[in-house]
């Protein structure tokens, strides 16, 4: 292993970014390690599992003093690392740096942010651009995201998924089935796992997502999707959630969210899901860092893109 | 390609990608000036890039700064100082743009030609220049202008100096207050070069009109002139000069104002005489302000300005307001107070900080707000000092055994950090009966970084209390959790071991640590397989130390590294291998 990386993950973990030339190394590196991944990835336990992170850099680093510091821990990440907070480049760089240097302690898996059009209008383009001088570090993360795996399933019981379940997917091979080397699509099975949500009303199983991707899937159809899938639990991001972790339809669906005072305005707590070797799981609850809080604070003039609206 | 346009060539790019569309280029182009100049020589540099750069002013501000900043250090390649004043042309120019940035940039890299500049270059262009700026006929140039007086006046001729005083008297007296702000920030560092006659007679006519201007941003900038004036005055002239100012400030109805001069309230520079007699008044307005803002800035120098009073006035006037700040209802003013308080207990001494800091103490420990908590333990070590340790743990002690079990993990572990002092001073017996299940519960705290915290007491606490109180309490305990199901407590084990091996004899190592070091290393777990080897890493050198237990490093550790070595998982075989090479 390269003291290059060892000295680049440092670098990054003090929130400084490296040069250009080292992204696009650690870029062509990191797609060796995801080109062998499934599209959904197989991960042992123990592992925490953790949910949306935007950017939050500070927040990151706590979620580590919480939760242990990679390669201690084993993590897994689901997805929307960037846009939003205002440090989506150090934040995506230094879970990437991670992944290559300790490909078996972290996992990523892809989040609805990690697109192109999406990252040119929230915010990690614009970041890309402040802090390079140009648009080349977005492109080769752009390429980055396209090599993310869509879910991972720990132990064959837990399924891990940004967003959720699509009425075209029945079972974990159809998942396999998938070429994910692409941007984000409009619609499909693809689309649908990166954007739909669980609906807590819902009688029906499928509805019309207001988010305009992906579907609102209700408990009769994420119960026989566990049961004929044998799985016991999916777990799944991409909804804020004022305190944390949210389960639904029986604990057999959660939702864990891991970024605290979401936009540093939200006010909300975070939290990570530790699942140990016997699948026994323990939500830890976190709050924002001193800094980040700080920055909101005393300084709402700060550097950095501009906020961007919930 | 002949010599004459081989040397032409450089500036023939840099022309062309300073004219180009695409502003980054036009970026980079100005970025590589310093090159450009090299290879044009000194002369050519003056008579030909200068003057065009000057032509070139009308650009983007992102290009525009970055030139402002590269022509303050250039002067190395125009030959030297005696041209420096060539200089001064593009940024007079760059001084008077509309964008903000750009003009404090071209200021800055002013004053840094400006010492360069002999006394007739300064008579002959710097002060033309501060003149043209000064009159200049938009808000721009005369905000920059207000900048550049303190640099160039000692070096000017006494007939310049004086109309220096008065034009920048003028600046002060601006229409537009923009102007008046920069004059009032300015003001200060133009104050220092002055002389104390011409301070007294000049500049604090000006300060007295600024601090009554109708504007409060204004207004508010001249703390700090207030402030920079005062140290150049003795005692009795500040006083002279500044009570009545001062005191009209402390109660100025913009609360902006009230903030800056409570955030700055460093009666040092006022003298203590001063002080005495009547600030205490104005402060303790502003401890009693209305607005919270005041009220934490204030709270912020309540020790700074006790240490200036005598204690009688402090108990009389100044600690009411500190009790009623104690319950203030702003969370962030009991924070700021929290941080603080404890800074008046030296000053106080110890009877009556046991009388009257105390209660506040233990009210401010079990304040409903995590940062009250969390400031005032972070601060209890200056307590500490003055009433000792006994006294402090027999009141505090209950309120901090309850902050052990506090909800946010940094208030926990300020607590731990401060448990090896508190042992310290307790004893074993006191410590195992109050503290003892304490520590040893972080062991197993829900978030990693108490249990790495615990970890380092537990080295500290075997520091404190011995070797042989570590084998008989706390070792077993650290051993037992090596079993736990969960791998993260497994990990503790590990950490804790690894972490007190220092500290501990090569003998307990081997009879108490070894045997579960070995048996961690056939964990299923991959993690704690190679944390065990960083753990091998580590007890090596201690066992080394002593030759009964050397050999072991061969009969057991060696083996155990070399089994993980052929692991299969990457991460395990990377660090026991990198174990192994210092005892292959």
């Amino acid at each position: 292993m390269g003291s290059d990386l060892d000295r680049q993950i440092q670098t990054l973990l003090q929130c400084k970014i490296i040069t250009e030339a080292e992204v696009k190394d650690l870029c062509l590196k990191a797609r060796e390690i995801l080109v062998e991944e499934s599209n959904v990835q197989r991960v042992d336990a123990p592992v925490t599992v953790c949910g949306d992170i935007h950017g939050q850099f500070h927040d990151l680093k706590e979620l580590f003093k919480v939760g242990g510091e990679c390669p201690k821990t084993n993590y897994l990440f689901m997805g929307d690392f960037v846009d939003r907070g205002h440090h989506s480049v150090e934040t995506f760089l230094l879970l990437l740096a991670l992944k290559v240097r300790y490909p078996d302690r972290i996992t990523l898996i892809r989040g609805n942010h990690e697109s192109r059009q999406i990252t040119k209008v929230y915010g990690f383009y614009d970041e890309c651009f402040q802090k390079f001088g140009s648009a080349n570090v977005w492109r080769y993360c752009c390429e980055i995201f396209d090599y993310l795996s869509l879910s991972a399933i720990i132990d064959d019981r837990i399924f891990c998924v940004h967003g959720g379940l699509s009425p075209s997917i029945n079972t974990i091979d159809q998942i396999r089935t998938i070429d994910r080397m692409q941007e984000v699509p409009h619609n499909g099975a693809m689309c649908d796992l990166l954007w739909s949500d669980p609906d807590p009303d819902s009688c029906t199983g499928w509805g019309l997502s207001p988010r305009g991707a992906g579907f609102l899937f209700g408990e009769s159809v994420a119960k026989p999707f566990l049961h004929n899938n044998g799985l016991e639990l999916i777990a799944r991001a991409h909804q804020l959630v004022m305190e944390g972790y949210k389960l639904m339809f029986d604990e057999q669906v959660v939702t864990v969210w891991s970024a605290p005072n979401y936009c540093y305005r939200c006010g909300n707590v975070a939290a990570i899901l530790e699942v140990d070797s016997n699948l026994n799981r323990e939500y830890t609850i976190f709050k924002d860092s001193d800094r980040s809080s700080m920055n909101s604070r005393t300084n709402p003039q700060r550097e950095g893109p501009p906020d961007y609206f919930l | 390609m002949n010599p004459e346009s081989e040397e032409l060539y450089p500036i023939a790019i840099l022309i062309d990608e300073l004219r180009h569309d695409d502003v980054s280029l036009r970026l980079n182009a100005i970025k590589r000036l310093n090159t450009i100049a090299l290879a044009l020589g000194h002369q050519r540099t003056r008579e030909e890039l200068i003057p065009f750069l000057d032509e070139s002013i009308d650009d983007e501000d992102e290009v525009l700064l970055t030139l402002a900043g590269e022509l303050g250090e250039f002067t190395e390649y125009i030959g030297g100082p005696q041209f420096a004043h060539i200089l001064l042309q593009p940024l007079e120019n760059l001084a008077a743009v509309e964008e903000t940035m750009v003009r404090d940039k071209a200021v800055e890299s002013l004053n840094k030609i400006c010492p360069q500049l002999s006394q007739a270059q300064l008579e002959q262009y710097y002060i033309p220049l501060l003149k043209r700026l000064t009159l200049g006929d938009w808000f721009t140039s005369r905000t920059s202008a207000t900048g550049l007086y303190a640099c160039g006046y000692p070096l000017a001729s006494p007939a310049s100096q004086e109309d220096m005083r008065k034009s920048f008297g003028q600046l002060c007296a601006d229409d537009t207050p923009m102007v008046r702000r920069a004059a009032a920030t300015h003001l200060g560092a133009f104050a220092k070069k002055v002389g104390k006659e011409h301070l007294i007679s000049d500049i604090i006519p000006l300060f007295n009109k600024l601090a009554q201007d109708e504007q409060d941003s204004v207004r508010l900038l001249t703390v700090t002139d207030l402030v920079a004036i005062a140290e150049e005055l003795s005692p009795e002239e500040s006083k002279a000069y500044f009570l009545q100012t001062l005191k009209s400030m402390v109660a100025d109805k913009s609360w902006r104002v009230r903030y800056m001069i409570a955030d700055n309230f460093l009666s040092k520079a006022v003298g203590e005489e001063f002080t005495r007699e009547d600030l205490v008044v104005a402060f303790v307005r502003l401890l009693k302000d209305n607005e919270a803002e005041v009220r934490t800035a204030a709270s912020g120098q309540v020790p700074g300005f006790s240490e200036l009073i005598d204690k009688d006035t402090i108990l009389n006037y100044i600690l009411p307001c500190v009790r009623d700040l104690v319950t203030d209802t702003s969370q962030h003013v009991r924070a700021a107070l929290a941080m603080q308080i404890s800074g008046l207990a030296p000053i106080l001494g110890k009877e009556a900080t046991t009388e009257h800091l105390l209660p506040l103490f233990l009210q401010l420990l079990k304040d409903e707000f995590p940062d009250v908590r969390l400031n005032i333990i972070s601060k209890l070590e200056t307590v500490n000092k003055v009433i000792g340790i006994e006294l402090l743990s027999q009141s505090l002690l209950p309120a901090i055994v309850e902050l052990a079990e506090d909800k946010q993990w940094r208030v926990r572990l300020a607590i731990i950090d401060y448990i090896p002092l508190l042992a310290t001073q307790l004893g074993v017996e006191f410590f195992d009966e109050k503290l003892g299940a304490l520590c040893m519960s972080w062991l197993g705290d829900s978030v990693f970084s108490i249990r790495e915290a615990a970890t380092v007491n537990l080295r500290k606490l075997t520091e404190v209390f011995g070797v042989d109180w570590a084998k008989q309490t706390i070792i077993p305990k650290v051993l037992a959790m090596g079993t736990h199901p969960n791998y993260l407590y497994r990990m503790t084990t590990i950490f804790a071991i690894t972490a007190m091996a220092p500290a501990v004899t090569p003998e307990v190592i081997r009879d108490y640590i070894l045997p579960t070091v070995t048996n961690l290393v056939s964990d299923p777990i991959p993690n704690i397989r190679f944390n065990v080897a960083k753990s091998i890493d580590a007890l090596i050198p201690v066992l080394m130390q002593n030759p009964d237990t050397a050999p072991l490093v061969d009969q057991q550790l060696k083996p155990a590294l070399i089994k993980l070595s052929e692991d299969s998982d990457n991460d395990v075989r990377f660090f026991s291998q990198k174990a192994l090479l210092p005892v292959q």
